[in-house]
């Protein structure tokens, strides 16, 4: 693709006067032309740009027009109600609550599943294709979907909303673990497995407590996330933070919306600086 | 945890008043040298900490299942009916309505385009404000700030927030991934300039060049892999927003999605789906096509590269024989494995993120 610099003399260049800078190892290599392939490329992202802003419909003056109109609901934003804090209590215990069940159920039933669906622990080519392809489709869905699903199912609230966690962390934190085992050393479990042990002894003995502290810094993860997830999923109405959002919204309270979004955004900085800080104690 | 090494018939009971090691590591009374009769054990290292944390944990969870508006005792018949739902969704999947699915994912997937480019078009310049060395402090933390709030709100709060001002659109959907994906482009991006080896940039100083050249030819041509790969990167998560942000009424597949399980068409809902999660990994597959391409200069598909690593790796543990050659064997598949654990890692927490 590029020349290189032991490059066939341009005609009609004299080779004295280029041998002069450059010795007798050749000349001033000639400049690939790239030029075509870029021309290439930025006219496919344009084409692309193109068919992507007809389909949605962009149009610039509508976003304008209607901010204008939209001002007043923009100064309602601007001004969040800190009075409104209290009556937010409920939602936001609620919140805290299914992540932590979420987090709990779905990280106990991920250790077991890890172990199947990681080629080092499970000798079974069968069980691991199955297991993992089950995984795979398990974490390819959306949190919100599982929510908007659940929620129809088994109806409004809580419990919809930890279903949903559980599901979408489940794929999270198996792929994560299954790789964890798969990345480490086998010399205890061939070891184990030589002195006569089952395969599920030797799983236990050997390969459980090197991935000890990966499942633990998985676990403060996922619960991060789910934090994260458990104010979004509400939205369609799997409890919590969420459906005090699409409330407070279909009555057009801005000044509340935007003082439930100020405590999203507290608890979510707040937490992540936790996180982060406990698991580099973890790691050292 | 018993330590390796020693036989428990032949061990003497434990001393209660053997000194504590530190960290559990033997101490010089632990016996280790060989020919010397192991001394008493070490005593387990004693973790108050570790103790209280456990507690502490466990209570907030047992206080959390306890205190939740939840009545547990229906939780009986839910696998049954779990079941029976599936049933209904995939047996079989309304195959008719698919190109209607397709249609509508087009837009999902224009949604997320729009809103991609939008986003790298704004945050390009802005991570390169935010790049240490290039910009002075003030500048800087600003625009990081600026990012790292962008990053904490969840895309779907973005779009609730911007329906009030445009309205319910694919559009609207657009404009929410857009902001969305300033906050990790922009973090992305300028932790890739400040990444660059500083030879380049101190030539460029040194030739006297101007900050704007500096960035050009002494930050760009270095970064200009991994950035063009995480824009890539961007849009695939970019896709799976876009039909999260359907399901609350921004248009595409999410939308016909959320009116299909509104009304109970179940067996739409199971096609959809379907159809859901093969764009994602046809999208994911592609877009991994062309970054593999930026990088390493080889068109290649991500799971074929995948595969092809595996079988290597095989191949060459039972190619060599012999314990000492299968040790070496099984180090390499492991490190292989673990390099590709480890970029995987970063990468579903990446999407996860989202």
């Amino acid at each position: 693709m590029t020349t290189l610099p032991i490059a066939v003399p341009p005609a009609g260049d004299a080779p004295g006067t280029a041998g002069r800078a450059f010795g007798e190892h050749g000349h001033w290599p000639r400049k690939p032309r790239t030029w075509p392939r870029t021309v290439v490329i930025v006219a496919v992202i344009c084409a692309l740009t193109a068919w992507s802003a007809i389909a949605i419909q962009v149009d610039p003056a509508t976003l304008i027009r209607n901010a204008h109109n939209a001002s007043n609901t923009l100064v309602q934003l601007f001004q969040p109600d800190y009075t409104f804090i209290p009556d937010t209590a409920d939602a936001l215990l609620e919140t805290v609550q299914m992540a932590v069940i979420g987090t709990a159920v779905s990280v106990a039933l991920a250790l077991p599943i890890s172990f199947v669906a990681s080629r080092v622990t499970n000798p079974s080519t069968v069980v691991l294709g199955i297991a993992r392809f089950i995984m795979n489709v398990v974490r390819s869905i959306p949190d919100l979907l599982y929510a908007a699903v659940f929620v129809t199912v088994i109806g409004t609230g809580a419990i919809s909303g930890v279903f949903a966690l559980v599901l979408f962390d489940l794929g999270i934190m198996v792929k994560l673990i299954s790789e964890a085992l798969d990345g480490l050393d086998r010399g205890g479990q061939e070891a184990a497995l030589a002195s006569g042990a089952t395969w599920l002894k030797a799983d236990r003995i050997a390969m459980l407590p090197e991935v000890a502290s990966s499942y633990i810094s998985q676990t403060i993860y996922v619960f991060e996330l789910n934090i994260r997830a458990s104010t979004v999923i509400g939205l369609v109405g799997a409890g919590g933070l969420g459906m005090l959002i699409d409330k407070v919204r279909t009555f057009y309270q801005y000044h509340y919306l935007s003082t439930i979004i100020l405590e999203v955004l507290v608890i979510i900085l707040a937490l992540e600086l936790l996180s982060s800080a406990s698991r580099k104690r973890l790691l050292l | 945890m018993t330590p390796i090494g020693t036989t428990p018939a032949s061990d003497p009971p434990r001393v209660a008043d053997a000194p504590p090691p530190a960290h559990g590591t033997g101490g010089p009374t632990t016996g280790l040298t060989p020919g010397l009769p192991p001394a008493a054990r070490p005593k387990r290292p004693h973790h108050r900490l570790r103790q209280v944390v456990w507690a502490l944990v466990s209570a907030v969870v047992v206080a959390a299942f306890w205190s939740v508006d939840i009545s547990w005792d229906s939780l009986g018949h839910a696998p049954a009916r779990l079941v029976h739902y599936i049933g209904l969704m995939f047996g079989p999947p309304a195959w008719g309505q698919l190109p209607a699915a397709v249609s509508a994912t087009m837009l999902s997937v224009a949604m997320a385009w729009f809103g991609t480019m939008l986003g790298i078009v704004i945050s390009f310049p802005l991570s390169l404000l935010a790049t240490r060395g290039l910009t002075p402090v003030w500048v800087r933390w600003p625009i990081r700030g600026f990012f790292a709030v962008l990053r904490a709100v969840p895309e779907v709060v973005i779009a609730v927030l911007m329906l009030s001002v445009t309205g319910l659109t694919a559009y609207t959907g657009a404009l929410a991934i857009a902001l969305g994906s300033i906050g990790t482009l922009g973090k992305w991006g300028y932790e890739s300039f400040e990444a660059v080896d500083r030879g380049a940039i101190e030539a460029a100083n040194a030739a006297g060049a101007s900050r704007v050249q500096v960035m050009r030819w002494g930050v760009w041509p270095n970064a200009q892999p991994d950035v063009l790969a995480f824009w890539l990167y961007r849009f695939e998560i970019s896709v799976r927003a876009s039909a999260i942000l359907g399901l609350i009424g921004a248009g595409g597949i999410g939308k016909m999605l959320m009116d299909n399980i509104q009304f109970r068409v179940w067996d739409v809902v199971g096609m959809l789906m379907i159809t859901v999660v093969a764009i994602t990994m046809i999208i994911d597959q592609l877009s991994g096509m062309v970054r593999i391409r930026i990088i390493t200069g080889r068109w290649d598909l991500p799971f074929a590269a995948r595969l092809r690593r595996r079988r290597t790796a095989r191949a060459i543990a039972s190619a060599l024989d012999g314990t000492v050659a299968r040790a070496a064997a099984s180090d390499l598949d492991g490190s292989a494995a673990r390099a590709a654990a480890g970029t995987a890692d970063s990468e579903d927490r990446r999407k996860a993120e989202e």
